[in-house]
C-alpha cells in the first residue's frame, strides 16, 4: 500500500540520492516533485484536483496512517510533473501526525519520496493575516516558491484588498491569485509549474528548522511566535492588505446553526437524514448489487462443471466478497453526504455542537464524524477518525467505533427478532414489541461505547484535557469535482482493505467445510473441520444455552457478522435461507431457548466479529496491541452480556 | 514551564487567599508577578460578547498553548467574542477567522478589555 509512488521517484532510503528508475538510465533528469503547502480549508485540495484531475495516487506515509496524494501534473512538450498534497497544517510543532508527515517531507525526510524541488503555498485571501503565519517557516526552507492567494475573488467581492508587487517583493516569491472553486487562475499556476526543474539528485537537504519552538521552554515559544507575527502584520501592512467586510451570508448561517436551540434540532435533523440515506434510499442499490452477485454466482455454477474449484469460487469467493459489496452504496452515499457536510462548512459547526456531549465521556467533538459513520460500516468509520488531532482521542474514538450498530448487524437481528418476538403491540400501535428490541440493541451499542470510552480516558488514554480548538471556515458551496475525487477514493480503500480480509477468510472457512472428504466428496457440516470446530467450542458456549451449530455460526461469522445467517441456513440444511427465512426460523425457535436468543442478540451487539475491521484497527494504531485489545475486550464484554442475557431472560 | 508554574500559582492565590498569603510565595524570583492585578485575572471567558478585548498572556503549558498560538492567539492580539455554542462555549473572531475554544480554555486567556480612548490607534 505504501509503494505507489511512480518508481521513477521512488529512491528508498536515500532520498537525495540518484533516482533509481525503471528502464531509464540513472543519468536521466527525474521528473520535479512540486509540494502543495497550506492551512486547512485555504482551498489546497481543490487546486490539487483542478491540477492533477483524476492522475492521482493515494497511498500512506510510511509507518503513518496520514494519507499521501500524489498526482501528475502534464505539461507542455509532453513534460510531467509530480504534485504532493501535503496535509493542511497550521504550523511545525510537530504534534499531530499531519505537522510531522508535512515536516518531514519538506525536509526531505520521508523514505521513497524526493526532497521537494519547489513549493506552492496556498493561503485563503480572505484571512491574510491568519494564514501568513506559515509562510515564514516555509518560506525559511529556501526552496523556489509560489504564494497562491486564493479565493481572491472572494476578497474583492466583500470588500477586502491586498497588492501583489509589494507582497511579491517583500517575501521573494512569485504570486497568483486564483479561485481553486471556479478554476480562475488555476493555468497561471500551471504556467508556474512549467518554470520548474528537478534538481538532479534532489535538492541538498539543507538543515532546515521547520520547528516552531525547543521543547520544554515556555515563554520563548510566545517571543517567537510574536516575532513572527509582527513580520506577518508588516507584510500585510506594505501590501496594503485591507480584510474583507464580515460575510452576512456566513453569519446568518451561524445564527440558525449555532442557534442555542435550533442549532440542536438542525444537528439533529442532519443526523437523521444521514440515517435516513444510509437505512433507505441504499436499499434498492443494495439489492440491485445483491442480485447481480446472485445471479452471476448461479450463472458460474451452471456453468462451470461440478468440481471443488466451482464449490470454491461460487460458494466462497462469491458468496463472501459479495458479502461486503453490497454495503459499498452505503458507503458511497454516506460518504457523498459526509463530503457535502464536510466541504460545505457546516461539519465544523456540528463538531463545536458535540464536543459538549462527547467532552463529558472523554472524547472530542470531531469523534462525532466516525461515530456517526459507524452506523454504516466500522471500516470507513475508523478511516474517518484520522480528523482527530490527538492521538489518544483518536485511538479512544476508533476502540468505540465498532459498538456502534452497523449494518452488518441487521440481517443478525433481523433473523432472531423475527424468529423469537412476537409481532406484538408494546406502546399503542406504533412501537411494537419487534421495534423496540431492535431500539434497545442500537441503544445498548451507545450504552457500551459510552461507558468503554469513559474507562479507557480514566485508564489506559488517560491525559490532561486537551484544548479542543475548531477553526470555523466560511460556508462555501461544495465543489462536485472534488466530492467525487474523494467517493472514489474512498470506496477503493474500502474494497481493498475489506475485500483482501474476507477474501482470505471466506477461503479459509470454504476450505474447512470441505475437509475431511468423505466418500469423495464435501462431508456432512456435522462432521467437517468446521463441524468439529463448533462441537470443540460447544462446552464453552454452552453456559450461554448455545449449540454446536450456533457456535459454528459464530466462528464463520468472525468473517462477517451477517455471514451466520447463511451458515445457519446450510448447518440446517435450508439452502435457501435467504429466500425462506420462515423455516429457518422454526428450526431455530427448536433448539435455542428464547432466553439464549437474547443472548446472541446481545453477543452480537457487542462482540467485534468483523475481521476487516480488525484489520483496519491493526492499520489505523499501527500494530496488532490495540485490536489484540479490542477484540478480547469486545468478546468478553458479548459474551459476559449473553451469559446475564440467558439468566434473566 | 517555569513561568506558567508560577501564573497558576499566581492565579491560585490570587482566588482564594488575594492578601493573606504572600509570605509563602515570596521566596519565589517573580514576585511582582505575584501582586494581585485585577486586570490579569480578567479572562476571556468572562468577556461579554462583542466585547473586543486584547490578550495579555496564555495561562497554559506550552504544548497546549502552541496550537493556539499557531493560530494568531498571541499576548497583544484582539480578540472578540462573536457567538456562544449550544454548549455554552465561546466562538471568538480573531484576524478575520472564527475560532471554537472550550470554556476550559477561555478560562486559561487572561485579557484585558481596549478602553476607547488610548487602545483605538
Amino acid at each position: 500500500m505504501d509503494e505507489l509512488l511512480p518508481a521513477s521517484r521512488v529512491t528508498p532510503d536515500d532520498p537525495a540520492g540518484p533516482p533509481g528508475t525503471d528502464g531509464v538510465p540513472v543519468s536521466a533528469v527525474p521528473t520535479p516533485l512540486v509540494a502543495l503547502v497550506g492551512p486547512p480549508n485555504s482551498g489546497k485540495t481543490t487546486l490539487f484536483n483542478q491540477l492533477t484531475g483524476l492522475r492521482q495516487k493515494v497511498a500512506n506515509y510510511p509507518g503513518v496512517t496520514v494519507e499521501k496524494h500524489v498526482g501528475r501534473v502534464k505539461l507542455g512538450g509532453g513534460r510531467e510533473l509530480d504534485l504532493v498534497d501535503l496535509p493542511g497544517v497550521h504550523g511545525f510543532s510537530a504534534r499531530t501526525l499531519d505537522e510531522r508527515v508535512t515536516k518531514n517531507v519538506l525536509e526531505g525526510k520521508v523514505p521513497g519520496i524526493r526532497s521537494p524541488d519547489a513549493l506552492v503555498l496556498i493561503v485563503d485571501s480572505t484571512r491574510l493575516e491568519n494564514q501568513l503565519m506559515l509562510v515564514e517557516p516555509v518560506l525559511e526552507i529556501g526552496l523556489p516558491t509560489l504564494l497562491v492567494l486564493n479565493m481572491s475573488d472572494e476578497l474583492e467581492e466583500r470588500g477586502g484588498r491586498v497588492d501583489d508587487g509589494p507582497l511579491a517583493t517583500r517575501l521573494g516569491v512569485e504570486i497568483v491569485r486564483t479561485s481553486a472553486r471556479t478554476g480562475q487562475g488555476v493555468e497561471a499556476v500551471r504556467a508556474y509549474l512549467e518554470s520548474v526543474e528537478a534538481v538532479p539528485g534532489g535538492v541538498e537537504p539543507v538543515e532546515r528548522n521547520l520547528t516552531n519552538v525547543k521543547a520544554g521552554t515556555a515563554l520563548p515559544v510566545v517571543d517567537a511566535f510574536a516575532a513572527r507575527r509582527r513580520l506577518v502584520r508588516e507584510v500585510v501592512d506594505e501590501a496594503g492588505f485591507v480584510p474583507p467586510g464580515p460575510s452576512a451570508m456566513s453569519e446568518r448561517l451561524d445564527a440558525l446553526f449555532l442557534h442555542r436551540f435550533l442549532g440542536p434540532l438542525v444537528f439533529l435533523a442532519v443526523v437523521l437524514l444521514v440515517f435516513q440515506s444510509i437505512f433507505t434510499w441504499a436499499v434498492p442499490l443494495m439489492d440491485a448489487i445483491d442480485l447481480m452477485i446472485v445471479t452471476s454466482g448461479e450463472w458460474l455454477a451452471t456453468t462451470l462443471p461440478d468440481s471443488w474449484f466451482r464449490s470454491l469460487l461460487v460458494d466462497g469467493v462469491w458468496a463472501g466478497v459479495g458479502s461486503v459489496i453490497i454495503f459499498l452504496p452505503q458507503i458511497l452515499i454516506l460518504f457523498l453526504f459526509l463530503g457535502i457536510l464536510e466541504d460545505s462548512g457546516y461539519m465544523a459547526r456540528a463538531a463545536v455542537i458535540a464536543d459538549r456531549m462527547m467532552y463529558r465521556v472523554g472524547l472530542q467533538g470531531r469523534a462525532f464524524l466516525p461515530l456517526l459513520s459507524g452506523y454504516a460500516c466500522a471500516v470507513p468509520a475508523i478511516l474517518a477518525a484520522r480528523t482527530i488531532d490527538d492521538e489518544r482521542d483518536r485511538l479512544a474514538t476508533i476502540f468505540v467505533t465498532p459498538f456502534m450498530t452497523c449494518s452488518a448487524r441487521l440481517p443478525v437481528y433481523a433473523l432472531l427478532i423475527a424468529a423469537f418476538i412476537p409481532d406484538e403491540p408494546l406502546l399503542g400501535p406504533v412501537v411494537g414489541k419487534r421495534a423496540a428490541v431492535l431500539l434497545g440493541l442500537y441503544g445498548l451499542g451507545i450504552v457500551a461505547a459510552v461507558g468503554t470510552a469513559f474507562l479507557l480516558k480514566r485508564t489506559l488514554l488517560k491525559a490532561r484535557p486537551t484544548s479542543f480548538l475548531m477553526e470555523l471556515p466560511p460556508y462555501r458551496i461544495p465543489a462536485p469535482r472534488t466530492l467525487a475525487l474523494r467517493l472514489l477514493d474512498r470506496s477503493k480503500i474500502f474494497l481493498r482493505r475489506a475485500g483482501r480480509v474476507i477474501f482470505a477468510v471466506t477461503v479459509v472457512l470454504w476450505t474447512l467445510t470441505q475437509f475431511p472428504r468423505s466418500e469423495g466428496g464435501a462431508p456432512e457440516m456435522d462432521e467437517s473441520a468446521l463441524g468439529r470446530i463448533g462441537h470443540v467450542i460447544e462446552p464453552v458456549i454452552e453456559p450461554l444455552g448455545f449449540d454446536w451449530r450456533i457456535g459454528v455460526g459464530l466462528v464463520t461469522s468472525l468473517a462477517a457478522r451477517e455471514v451466520i445467517v447463511g451458515t445457519l441456513g446450510t448447518i440446517y440444511g435450508v439452502e435457501t435461507a435467504d429466500e425462506d427465512p420462515e423455516a429457518l426460523q422454526e428450526l431455530l425457535r427448536r433448539d435455542l431457548e428464547p432466553g439464549a436468543a437474547v443472548g446472541l442478540l446481545v453477543f452480537f451487539a457487542f462482540a467485534l466479529q468483523c475481521m476487516s475491521t480488525v484489520a483496519v484497527m491493526r492499520r489505523e494504531s499501527g500494530g496488532w496491541k490495540w485490536p489484540a485489545l479490542q477484540f478480547t475486550y469486545m468478546l468478553l464484554l458479548g459474551y459476559a452480556g449473553a451469559f446475564v442475557a440467558y439468566r434473566v431472560f | 514551564m517555569r513561568v506558567n508554574f508560577i501564573l497558576k500559582r499566581s492565579r491560585r492565590v490570587g482566588r482564594r487567599e488575594r492578601f493573606a498569603k504572600v509570605s509563602t510565595v515570596q521566596a519565589l524570583p517573580v514576585v511582582e508577578k505575584l501582586v494581585p492585578d485585577p486586570v490579569r485575572e480578567l479572562r476571556l471567558g468572562d468577556i461579554p460578547l462583542r466585547q473586543e478585548v486584547e490578550l495579555v498572556s496564555i495561562d497554559l503549558p506550552a504544548d497546549q498553548a502552541e496550537p493556539l498560538l499557531e493560530r494568531g492567539v498571541l499576548p497583544g492580539c484582539r480578540i472578540c467574542p462573536v457567538r456562544s455554542s449550544p454548549g455554552g462555549d465561546p466562538i471568538v473572531s480573531i484576524d478575520g477567522s472564527l475560532l471554537a475554544l472550550r470554556r476550559e480554555t477561555a478560562a486559561c486567556l487572561c485579557v484585558r478589555i481596549l478602553s476607547s480612548l488610548q487602545d483605538v490607534a
